[in-house]
């Protein structure tokens, strides 16, 4: 973090009336003292509930309701919040530790709340949460939107190998992987390792996101990415765990992990960052982090942190037309994305789905129980785990897991739905086929598929439509489709809403020539005689 | 040409027909009548075996159908079966997806492996036999119910058969266009074709057929030339089934 120019002091923070002696406790640190500085952040608290109107601050209805909740995902893993082992209804890390002793300083009980971990903000803004703390690093962007209290962690990045890599460090990265290709390098998606390795992997390196540490480093393991980048806690937390991973080079990156509030919300972040500076001093947090093993010496910075180091500069991002405008490439590549998912999966799930439906119909007797199997398992279970065996457990890579697991996925439906448009085909057809020397499959192919296909035309398009936002279910394997870009985008910029109606827009882009082939083709229909099961 | 000898179908616990024995020569035109639910239609239906039967035999050109043959002989026997005897239905079942003249050509292509220009010269000479020939390219359903069973005739006539079977060919008709039709049989008839004729036009069946075959519960109940069987009815269902028709 750059140091900044100096102006803060000058202009002063709008609170710095409130609690004169702030800053001259940063600049000595005091020796412990625990009893008096429990007096003082008690009076504060007075102060700063006096000074805030109740209406305008959560403060007030913190203490009054006498819990605090905080967002968090226990997805993100350990050692931040994860469920407890011996207790698994229980969340344990040391983000949860930490909370419940700010929570104990505030005289109240700190109350976790699961939500995704990359709209965790998004969250915020809603209200249902009164702050998110969940590895969340400090930037401008996010600081421009959301109050962010004084750092509670000071955050490295570890690079991660298999131990047979060739990978020593992470400026081998930026040497050309020696087959020609990327190096591919898995990140949890919107986190601070995602944007480093975005901004210094320089051009031999793809970015690949996931939804979980944990999940980054399965695909090491397994050989689908070359290395993982991870923040440092979890790299040590979960070291153990991956034995066939190591540790390649020393720690890169730095930046801090803060809680963030709403823009709104002066009171509560002020009484966060007494209590907070109270737990660094007394060296509760050391033993916090101590216990969870992610104690290092970078953390001394904590003590001697000012906030002058956190200052927002220029405009952040910009908005409308010029921020798509600067987007555009990341957001078609996206929109082609799910157009390649779409268009490569379709086909292939039209195709399968009309054997199986034909094996289900006329297959001997134990090919019609298979394939009755198949379509019951695959509809019966949900198409993110039916991806997530492809590529986890059979390691397959992302796109043939994603375009294969649609395409299975989808096929189930348009069995069903070919059945149904054969078995509307009168029982005539196939006796005057048949009377006419016909064999079964010939009167099939003939007579029987080429009205079904007339009849249900309408509801494969309709199944296209809906398959072409299933498409982003394949986020979930790391394939970067339009909404997944959405989100990271939003993200990074915080400019939620300009994406959301580009991401929109470029749906109902794509999908309106959908709607149209549908009703060109019920109208074709309706030219051939043929609609809806009736001949007439 | 066709021996059917002590034919029995089931439908679970209900005989369908129970012993029907009949022949049929060539160029010969047999009529089936006999009151609704006697099984005639069943009956035509298991001679090209769009319905499977339990006990006896069905013989066309001495190819036998019996309740015994294995699957696979089963279908080499229909095949062969099927090349000699035709079927036209009482509901047409042309193929609503296709032009009259793709009608009437898809069997003599896809079946017979013809040429489709050959394919076509004859069809067109088939429809104009019906008098469709200004109707090549209409869509079954712009065409009137007796147009559609004289394209279903056309059809079943460009597989070259030598026998056709008939399932009340004009039961879905107003009697204008069973009209039409039945001067299309008769057409036939005179050619020489061997037909079997299930039916309720009596009057037909007494012009036209050579033989009466009357069906009841499941059974011929009596069988002869036309001329005897309308104008001296040895059995009792035969009067009384003339006598219903008479009063109707």
């Amino acid at each position: 973090m750059e140091k900044p120019s100096g102006s803060s002091e000058s202009e002063g923070s709008p609170w710095q009336h409130i609690i004169p002696n702030r800053r001259v406790s940063h600049a000595h640190p005091p020796p412990r003292r625990t009893s008096r500085l429990s007096s003082v952040l008690t009076l504060s608290l007075l102060l700063i509930a006096f000074a805030h109107p109740a209406s305008a601050d959560i403060l007030t209805d913190v203490t009054s309701s006498g819990k605090l909740t905080y967002g968090s995902d226990k997805e993100g893993g350990g050692p931040y919040a994860f469920p407890d082992p011996k207790a698994p209804r229980e969340v344990i890390g040391f983000e949860v530790e930490l909370m419940n002793a700010l929570a104990k300083a505030l005289g109240v009980k700190a109350e976790f709340s699961q939500g995704p971990w990359d709209r965790l903000l998004k969250v915020l803004d809603t209200r249902t949460i009164d702050v998110v703390v969940n590895g969340y690093e400090w930037t401008e962007d996010r600081a421009r939107d959301y109050l962010a209290t004084r750092p509670y962690y000071i955050y490295q990045l570890q690079l991660m190998a298999s131990k047979k890599s060739a990978i020593q460090s992470w400026a081998d990265l930026r040497q050309p992987k020696p087959n020609g290709r990327r190096w591919r390098v898995g990140v949890l998606v919107s986190s601070a390792a995602f944007n480093f390795a975005q901004e210094s992997g320089g051009t031999n390196v793809e970015v690949v996101p996931f939804d979980g540490s944990t999940d980054a480093m399965n695909a090491v393991g397994s050989g689908q990415i070359d290395a993982t980048l991870q923040d440092l806690p979890a790299a040590i937390f979960y070291r153990d765990r991956f034995p066939n991973l190591k540790f390649a080079g020393k720690p890169e990156g730095h930046g801090y992990y803060v809680i963030f509030l709403r823009q709104e919300d002066k009171a509560l972040c002020e009484a966060l960052d007494l209590a907070l500076e109270d737990l660094i001093q007394s060296g509760t947090l050391r033993s916090i982090y101590e216990r969870y093993g992610v104690w290092n010496e970078a953390q001394n910075e904590l003590t001697s942190w000012t906030k002058d180091q956190f200052v927002t500069t220029g405009e952040g991002s910009p908005r409308g037309w010029r921020l798509l405008w600067q987007y555009r490439p990341l957001l078609l590549d996206a929109a082609l994305m799910t157009i390649l998912l779409s268009t490569t999966s379709m086909p292939l799930a039209m195709t399968i789905g009309l054997f199986v439906a034909l094996g289900r119909l006329y297959g001997p007797r134990p090919l019609r129980v298979v394939l009755s199997l198949y379509i019951e398992i695959l509809r019966g279970t949900p198409l993110m785990l039916q991806l997530f065996v492809l590529f986890y457990l059979l390691k397959l890579p992302a796109l043939v897991a994603g375009i294969g697991g649609l395409a299975i996925n989808y096929s189930a439906y348009e069995a069903e739905i070919y059945r149904a448009g054969i078995q509307a085909i009168p029982a005539g057809q196939m006796e005057a086929a048949l009377a006419l020397g016909m064999s079964r499959r010939l009167a099939l192919r003939r007579v029987i598929v080429p009205q079904a296909v007339r009849i249900v035309i309408p509801a494969v398009t309709n199944d296209f439509i809906a398959l072409f936002k299933d498409t982003s279910v394949c986020s979930a394997i790391t394939l970067v489709e339009l909404t997944k870009q959405y989100s990271i985008l939003g993200n990074s910029t915080g400019r939620w809403i300009d994406f959301a109606v580009a991401t929109a827009f470029l749906y109902m882009l794509m999908s309106v020539p959908l709607s149209w082939l549908s009703r060109w083709s019920e109208a074709r229909l309706d030219a051939v005689g043929v609609k809806g099961g009736v001949l007439s | 040409m066709i021996e059917v000898n002590e034919l029995v179908k089931r439908h679970g616990a209900l005989e369908v027909l129970r012993g029907v024995t009949l022949a049929v020569k060539r160029n010969e035109v047999a009529a089936i009548i006999g009151p609704s639910g006697g099984g005639k239609s069943t009956f035509l239906r298991c001679l090209n075996g769009l319905e499977a039967f339990q006990g006896g035999s069905v013989s066309v050109d001495g190819y036998e159908l019996n309740a015994f043959a294995s699957p696979g002989d089963r279908a080499r026997i229909l095949c062969h079966v099927r090349e000699r005897v035709g079927m036209v239905f009482q509901s047409f079942n042309l193929f609503p997806h296709r032009t009259v003249l793709e009608n009437v050509i898809e069997g003599p292509v896809y079946v017979r492996g013809i040429a489709r220009e050959l394919a076509e010269i004859q069809a067109k000479q088939l429809l104009e036999r019906v008098g469709l020939a200004s109707r090549l390219h209409a869509r079954p359903r712009q065409l009137s119910g007796g147009e559609q069973q004289r394209v279903a005739i056309a059809r079943t006539l460009a597989m070259e058969p030598r026998a056709i079977l008939f399932d009340e060919p004009t039961s879905a008709l107003d009697p204008r266009m069973t009209a039409e039709v039945l001067a299309v049989l008769a057409d036939l008839a005179r050619d020489g074709l061997t037909m079997i004729v299930v039916t309720h036009a009596m009057q037909f069946a007494r012009q036209v057929a050579h033989t009466i075959h009357v069906f009841g519960q499941g059974r011929v109940v009596e069988s002869g030339p036309s001329c005897q069987i309308f104008e001296e009815p040895q059995h009792e269902a035969t009067r009384s089934l003339l006598a219903e028709v008479q009063a109707a």
